[in-house]
């Protein structure tokens, strides 16, 4: 009976494995393909597609494209720390309600706030906006509820003896939330950056309405360069940009699982 | 007389109009080592919450060393506070846990390490320092608890049921350890517990509070032997406690009927209200074998053997006295003694002065 049930898990987990990476992998054969067609020769590649991402073509929306994102990250972070520590830890007055309010954004479809912003930017005159500060604006609006989120749960999950016993031996609000309380959230605050990152990076329903032409993001760009044709660079462009993807996870991983590693025992 | 260390006056807390803490007055003097003793809900936690400054009083004054506490917030307080659950901080070492007092008390560096050092070897964690309090065990992050709050050199130790997630041994380890690192501190303890027997065995002076008020204080001994209520009787060890109606006061001692027909003599002590109740102590009733005379008890008992339980070095005996009275009674087990057998009658011997009246 237990070996039925461990092999039924061993080909669940396999099956659910293939579902994920098959497409990927599919990808990545293509990007290897050697024709302009994108075929799957597995035994026949090529990298000259990769050589291709070099051009300013794909070099300026990616690097473009960092550039949001980073500064979406670092935003979407600190108003999700201060919005998060105000609710969830300060208790403000109508904290329930609050919550609410800025986990809204994420019941509204976001080809529904793409047009909303655009509307909204053109009534007050501010069609200048558009292009990076407006992207910058609606990432930040679409990433802040996954980072108020998790930092709100981290900050659940603190022991709030822990800020009580700093408190006992002596040390005020600030030195309290620079040496407990932030390090003791730094892990959700870092995975909630991480979203961030990725969520901005990644986007199209939004941006699709905010870019301006010749200043785009790598999404877009992608998504303009297939109308037209579709062929191996598209691949590698989507090959490289998961690279660079699990890249940035790898790295906040290291900073922010160090720490957990500390955490590992608390409580 | 020594200087008073805190002082609580008429102190009260209530949350949403339900009174948790009930006009409390109590004077600790430096030094001592005092326990706050009650079951859950009893009022004592809200208490060390108050004197620690978490929790404001809704009325009264909260002194130590005589200066008023109420507007001065815990950081500026001067006091340890050691918890339930020790609230190390996860993510530093077992000396900069220790150290952050001294940290924040703007200590130089190689003097805080000293102290650091030297508290850590009062908690006997010498050559810990380095570890993580997810390394220890749980006895050892206690320890290091301890040392952190002490570290500092507070005015006052709280202790809030530092011991109770410990098991059997290393608690009572535990309390012969806390009581000498108090002494040799001479730093004033007030210590939380709902455990009667730690609270017996490391204190000066116990405090016990019931539903919101202080039922009664006094040294371990004194409460032990002359408890004022029902509920400390109880509480504290155990105790037979009899309905009995008074009937007659003699020159030295008085009458108590319990039950119809048994009377008992009691030592006479002056009580304001009318005596409801008495309280007899298990191991202070003598068993006597049937026939062997008077052997100068104040009170001497028929009784019949209803159930006798083996506890090693005791044996607990349920004996009945006939007409709904029941008492227990501890009888020491020697290497000579043949404890009685369910069924045998037996004499009871109860002294005057073990029979404890009590009004409420």
């Amino acid at each position: 009976m237990n070996r039925i049930i461990s092999i039924l898990y061993w080909i669940s987990l396999g099956a659910v494995l293939c579902f994920i990476t098959l497409p990927l992998i599919v990808v990545v054969a293509a990007s290897l393909s050697p024709t302009s067609a994108v075929t799957l020769q597995p035994w026949e590649w090529t990298g000259r597609w990769y050589a291709d991402l070099w051009s300013s073509r794909w070099l300026d929306p990616f690097l473009a494209s960092v550039k949001i994102a980073t500064v979406v990250a670092a935003i979407s972070g600190v108003l999700g720390l201060f919005a998060a520590y105000a609710v969830v830890y300060e208790r403000i007055p109508g904290s329930d309600a609050l919550m609410s309010c800025l986990l809204s954004p994420l019941s509204v479809p976001q080809i529904v706030k793409g047009v909303a912003i655009v509307l909204f930017l053109s009534m007050i005159g501010l069609q200048g906006l558009l292009g990076t500060p407006a992207l910058i604006a609606a990432h930040v609006v679409l990433a802040l509820p996954f980072v108020t989120r998790m930092v709100a749960t981290s900050l659940a999950n603190f022991d709030a003896n822990l800020d009580r016993a700093a408190q006992i031996l002596g040390a005020g609000k600030l030195q309290r939330i620079r040496l407990v309380v932030l390090p003791m959230i730094k892990p959700g605050v870092l995975s909630g950056v991480t979203f961030a990152f990725i969520i901005s990076f990644n986007n199209i329903p939004l941006s699709v309405f905010l870019v301006r032409p010749g200043d785009s993001t790598l999404p877009i760009t992608v998504i303009n360069y297939l109308e037209y044709s579709l062929d191996p660079v598209l691949a590698a462009v989507n090959v490289a940009s998961m690279a660079f993807i699990l890249a940035v996870i790898f790295l906040f991983e290291k900073i922010g699982g160090f720490s957990a590693q500390l955490h590992g025992g608390s409580k | 007389m020594n200087a008073l260390d805190i002082e609580l006056v008429s102190v009260s807390k209530s949350y949403a109009g339900m009174a948790v803490v009930k006009d409390i007055d109590l004077a600790i003097p430096q030094g001592e080592f005092v326990s706050i003793l009650g079951p859950s809900g009893c009022g004592k936690t809200t208490t060390l919450n108050m004197i620690a400054g978490f929790t404001a009083p809704s009325h009264g004054d909260i002194r130590i060393k005589g200066r008023s506490q109420v507007r001065v917030p815990p950081e500026r307080r001067n006091i340890g506070l050691v918890f339930q659950n020790y609230a190390l901080f996860p993510h530093m070492t077992v000396t900069e846990n220790v150290a952050f007092g001294l940290k924040m008390k703007g200590v130089r560096r190689n003097e805080a390490e000293t102290t650091v050092k030297s508290a850590l070897r009062s908690v006997h964690l010498e050559g810990m320092g380095e570890r993580y309090p997810r390394e220890l065990s749980g006895g050892q992050q206690q320890r290091v608890a301890l040392a952190r709050a002490i570290a500092p050199r507070p005015s006052v130790l709280l202790l809030d049921e530092p011991l109770s997630n410990l098991d059997l041994k290393l608690r009572e380890a535990m309390r012969i350890e806390l009581k000498e690192i108090q002494q040799q501190l001479g730093m004033t303890f007030v210590y939380v517990t709902h455990d009667q027997e730690e609270a017996m065995a490391m204190s000066d002076r116990v405090v016990v509070m019931w539903q919101g008020a202080i039922a009664q204080e006094g040294q371990p001994a004194a409460l032990y032997r002359e408890p004022n209520s029902r509920f400390v009787a109880d509480f504290i060890g155990k105790s037979n406690i009899l309905s009995v109606t008074s009937t007659a006061t003699q020159a030295a001692n008085l009458e108590l009927a319990v039950g119809d027909g048994l009377i008992l003599k009691a030592h006479k002590i002056e009580l304001t209200a009318e005596i409801r109740y008495c309280s007899i102590r298990p191991e202070s009733i003598a068993v006597l074998p049937p026939g062997a005379g008077g052997s100068g008890f104040a009170n001497l008992l028929n009784a019949t053997v209803r159930r006798v339980v083996n506890l090693g070095a005791a044996f607990e005996i349920d004996a009945d006295l006939g007409s709904d009275v029941r008492l227990h009674v501890l009888l020491r087990a020697t290497r000579a003694s043949v404890p009685p057998k369910v069924g045998d009658a037996i004499h009871l011997g109860i002294d005057d002065a073990d029979i404890q009246p009590l009004s409420a």
